[in-house]
């Protein structure tokens, strides 16, 4: 009994002081493992991986535009992020914001080009109802998930096929109006919208839009609710231990239907920032990476919202500074995509769980040798 | 006796669970031929030392003979080639596949090494069941039997695979009275044939019945082996329910106000649509602790759940709180009337183990009380309410913000108790409010609810200790089997009259 009680007073201590530590060797090893497994990458395609990190920043803070592009795709990044970490810290697993940002973007295209607005109010327009489309095409999984108990999980994941082919069928089919007619004509997208409707520049001569400093207030009104509202509080503790919730008297499915909705919208919102901002049409399918762009950089952010603007710079610098790369150094720029979803995988790993268990092993070991 | 008369032999047995000790040095001694029979309340420790011996689980220490011959046991394989099987109490059958398919499944005779011999496996069945006077459909699938053709599926299986001890895990939960009769016909007719029977269980007038040895388990500990023939339901009660430490509650004179918590011919059911609470009524009245004393799974946490709007009872139920019906209320508008609620599985229910101490601290406080913004948390507030229940219930710890987990076991209780205690409930639902705590601060607790109740709290308390309990409740009521029965006012029995109510002893006959 004694020696037991000693085995989890030592166990207890580990936990305690080392968290910290675990959580800087998690992201030193996620790093130098993407370092290296970088390198190699670029090696095997015959190409100096210095000068290719060089070239990768030159396209990135070498000049105005490049910087700007960075901004650009930092926006998108950190509002699917923001849709992600917000569902996922409530305990909702939406994996269907590429849906909700394709719908988003529908929406706001078409209304960008079929409607007639002052220019503010065109934009304002065309980014709500975006969000509200996102924000509809989300309560489909909670209805299914409150009233049918039918995991969120498959739902969201499936409905991202629905989303593709309904736009690309309402794109081709209803408002090019079909084959016969259009003929050659591109019916990948909707018409472009009219100028009232797009996003203006932040940096003049740029691609970085007002996009940018929409997503940070996102962010930043979400880090708000999550740790200083009552809300806030109601959802996290659902999303950590719901049985402890339903007894302290929170209202479970009401919480579940609130995050599923804000998910939706902030991705809708995402949507239709994107397609008012930077295509200034809807390109069918434009999202394809978007969806699980948001849950890889919620995933490294640990679902800190203010985490996830960090993350969502480096993410755009990889993902702007690769088409440099490719450009001058003729390195495929997939490579950097496939490293950034490797470094989701390095920084997945439980090493703390790995760590405890060859503590427990090594503790009850010297147990067994009688030393304790 | 001699050393090969024992089939099993076990000693200093001691498993760990984080920092749960569920077998705690357990030596065990099992004669070869006997129906040996273990005893406990539920989390006493009996399913972890037969995974033990069936090596679901290795433990940490301790050592294992079977027919006089030391083993180490890796893999259930291990167990199976040692002659152990297991009958556990959540049949472990394929529900799609047949009877047949269920028994030969994993230790069939081959033909040329990679087919099956259905012919032998067939043949080899049939042998069994004549010579143990078995019967099962062997076609039929497993999902269109009754519970008592699985268990002798179970009980097939185990002999198939040559098992010369079996363990049968509270085999007549699951049975009718005819089922077990049925079921001990079969215990007879095995141990007959030289096979050794242990039967774990926490229903004595059966262990009396069918055991030739019975061993009480108690916390992880051995409390005692005895035979059955030298024992009576008295004795194993005692046992089973007894503290070695007999703790005394400062109890002061009733002041019992109006009812406040009536409940009328309550009936609940399981998430698997058994009905373990069976037409219950009771009340509890301003300034009164009602306690329900019972052995765990006797339907405590299902009462419970519906009184607090956690589970819907039954069409016909009805339970009134403060004069007004609650039956169809949740969790929220109970707390909001003024009800609180001690959950017995603190760190399931209790606490968000994410999180950190206040998150816990304030968990109902911030919707029954609420803070001067409907919309923001007010952190003042939040660092006044934990600090008074780190105060008033001495909690150690060192920052509101730190992690919850930092906090032992016992100071989660108190923070738990404490939340609930501070509210100004006029209702409180108590849940083993001291479980797994140490002898200071159960006194302290039990003194704290004695405080509360005579400030005119109402308090209905549900304990697995039959002391705290005795010592706290003004009306002592038992619950066995879904049915409560009235066990006197506060000193009006003894342990073993109310330990014997508890364990459905004679229940008829004393009422």
């Amino acid at each position: 009994m004694k020696r037991s009680k000693q085995l989890f007073k030592l166990n207890d201590k580990f936990k305690l002081n080392d968290r910290v530590y675990i959580s800087l060797f998690k992201y030193g090893v996620s790093i130098v493992l993407f370092i290296l497994l970088g390198s190699l990458l670029i090696m095997s395609q015959g190409v100096d991986p210095i000068s290719a990190t060089r070239v990768l920043f030159e396209g990135t803070f070498g000049s105005k535009r490049a910087f700007g592009n960075v901004l650009r795709w930092t926006a998108p990044c950190i509002l699917t992020g923001a849709a992600a970490s917000v569902a996922f810290k409530a305990g909702v697993m939406n994996l269907g914001i590429e849906g909700q940002v394709l719908l988003g973007g529908f929406v706001a295209g078409v209304l960008g080009a079929f409607l007639e607005l002052p220019p503010a109010l065109h934009i304002l327009v065309c980014v709500i109802a975006g969000g509200i489309a996102g924000m509809l095409y989300a309560v489909i999984p909670a209805v299914l998930r409150l009233f049918f108990n039918i995991n969120e999980f498959i739902t969201t994941m499936m409905l991202n096929y629905v989303a593709n082919f309904l736009t690309q069928y309402l794109t081709q089919q209803v408002l090019a109006g079909g084959l016969e007619v259009w003929g050659y004509v591109n019916m990948q997208a909707t018409p472009t919208i009219q100028k009232s409707a797009v996003l203006p520049t932040i940096i003049p001569g740029t691609s970085a839009t007002l996009a940018f400093p929409v997503a940070l207030l996102i962010a930043f009104a979400i880090a708000f609710l999550y740790k200083r509202t009552i809300q806030g509080y109601e959802l996290k503790q659902v999303g950590e231990n719901l049985r402890f919730s339903k007894t302290g008297g929170v209202r479970v499915v009401r919480s579940f239907m609130t995050i599923f909705l804000l998910s939706g919208l902030i991705a809708g919102i995402a949507g239709g920032i994107e397609v008012i901002g930077t295509y200034k049409k809807f390109n069918t399918g434009f999202a394809a990476f978007y969806g699980y762009d948001g849950i890889s950089i919620a995933r490294i952010a640990e679902l800190d919202s203010i985490a996830v603007i960090i993350v969502s710079f480096i993410w755009a610098v990889l993902k702007a500074g690769s088409m440099q790369v490719e450009r001058v150094l003729q390195v495929n720029r997939l490579t950097v995509t496939i490293l950034q979803y490797i470094f989701v995988l390095f920084v997945a790993i439980d090493y703390a769980g790995i760590y405890n268990r060859y503590q427990d092993r090594k503790i009850k070991k010297r147990i067994r040798e009688g030393e304790l | 006796m001699n050393k090969m008369d024992y089939a099993v032999e076990m000693r200093g047995i001691t498993k760990n669970f984080g920092t749960l000790t569920a077998n705690d040095k357990i030596d065990l001694f099992v004669k070869r031929g006997s129906v040996h029979a273990i005893i406990g309340e539920n989390g006493a420790g009996k399913s972890t030392l037969m995974n033990i011996l069936s090596c679901v689980h290795l433990p940490d220490m301790g050592e294992i003979s079977i027919g006089g011959k030391k083993v180490t046991l890796r893999n259930s394989l291990d167990a199976v080639k040692h002659g152990i099987g297991m009958v556990h109490q959540e049949f472990m059958l394929y529900p799609e596949l047949s009877v047949y398919d269920n028994i030969i499944y994993g230790f069939e005779e081959r033909k040329l090494g990679v087919f099956i011999d259905k012919k032998a496996c067939v043949n080899k069945i049939n042998q069994i069941m004549t010579s143990y006077n078995l019967s099962v459909p062997l076609d039929s699938l497993i999902k269109d039997l009754p519970v008592s053709i699985l268990q002798q599926v179970e009980i097939l299986k185990v002999l198939y695979r040559g098992a010369n001890i079996i363990i049968m895990d509270e085999p007549t939960s699951v049975l009718t009275p005819q089922g077990i009769q049925g079921l001990f016909n079969a215990i007879r007719f095995l141990v007959n044939a030289g096979k050794t029977i242990i039967f774990i269980s926490h229903k004595l007038k059966e262990v009396l019945e069918i055991a030739d040895t019975i061993s009480v388990l108690k916390d992880g500990k051995l409390v005692k082996t005895l035979p059955a023939a030298q024992t009576n339901e008295y004795e194993l009660a005692s046992l089973m329910v007894g503290r070695d430490v007999i703790l005394k509650a400062n109890k002061r004179e009733l002041k019992a106000g109006e009812i406040l918590l009536k409940v009328e011919n309550l009936r609940v059911k399981d998430k698997d649509k058994v009905e373990r609470v069976k037409d219950i009524s009771f009340e509890v009245r301003a300034g009164e602790i009602v306690g329900i004393a019972g052995v765990a799974g006797s339907g405590q946490q299902q009462l419970v759940e519906a009184i607090f709007g956690l589970r819907a009872p039954e069409a016909g139920s009805k339970i009134t709180f403060d004069q007004k019906d609650v039956t169809k209320l949740g969790p929220r508008e109970h707390r909001m009337m003024g009800m609180g609620y001690v959950p017995q599985d603190r760190i399931g229910s209790g606490i968000n183990s994410k999180g950190s101490v206040w998150e816990t601290a304030i968990m109902g406080y911030h919707i029954a009380h609420g803070f001067k913004s409907k919309i923001l948390l007010n952190f003042k507030q939040i660092e006044t309410f934990t600090n008074k229940i780190v105060k008033t219930f001495d909690v150690k710890r060192q920052k509101n913000s730190d992690s919850i987990r930092s906090l032992s076991g016992g100071n989660i209780q108190k923070l738990v108790v404490g939340r609930e205690f501070l509210q100004d409930n006029r209702f409180l639902v108590i849940e083993d409010p001291t479980r797994g705590i140490d002898v200071g601060a159960i006194e302290f607790i039990w003194d704290k609810i004695i405080d509360i109740a005579s400030n005119g709290v109402g308090i209905l308390l549900i304990s697995h200790e039959l002391n705290e309990v005795m010592q706290l409740s003004d009306r002592i009521l038992a619950m066995y089997n879904g049915q409560i029965f009235e066990a006197g006012n506060y000193g009006e029995l003894t342990e073993e009259e109310i330990g014997l109510l508890m364990l459905g002893g004679h229940a008829d006959e004393a009422f």
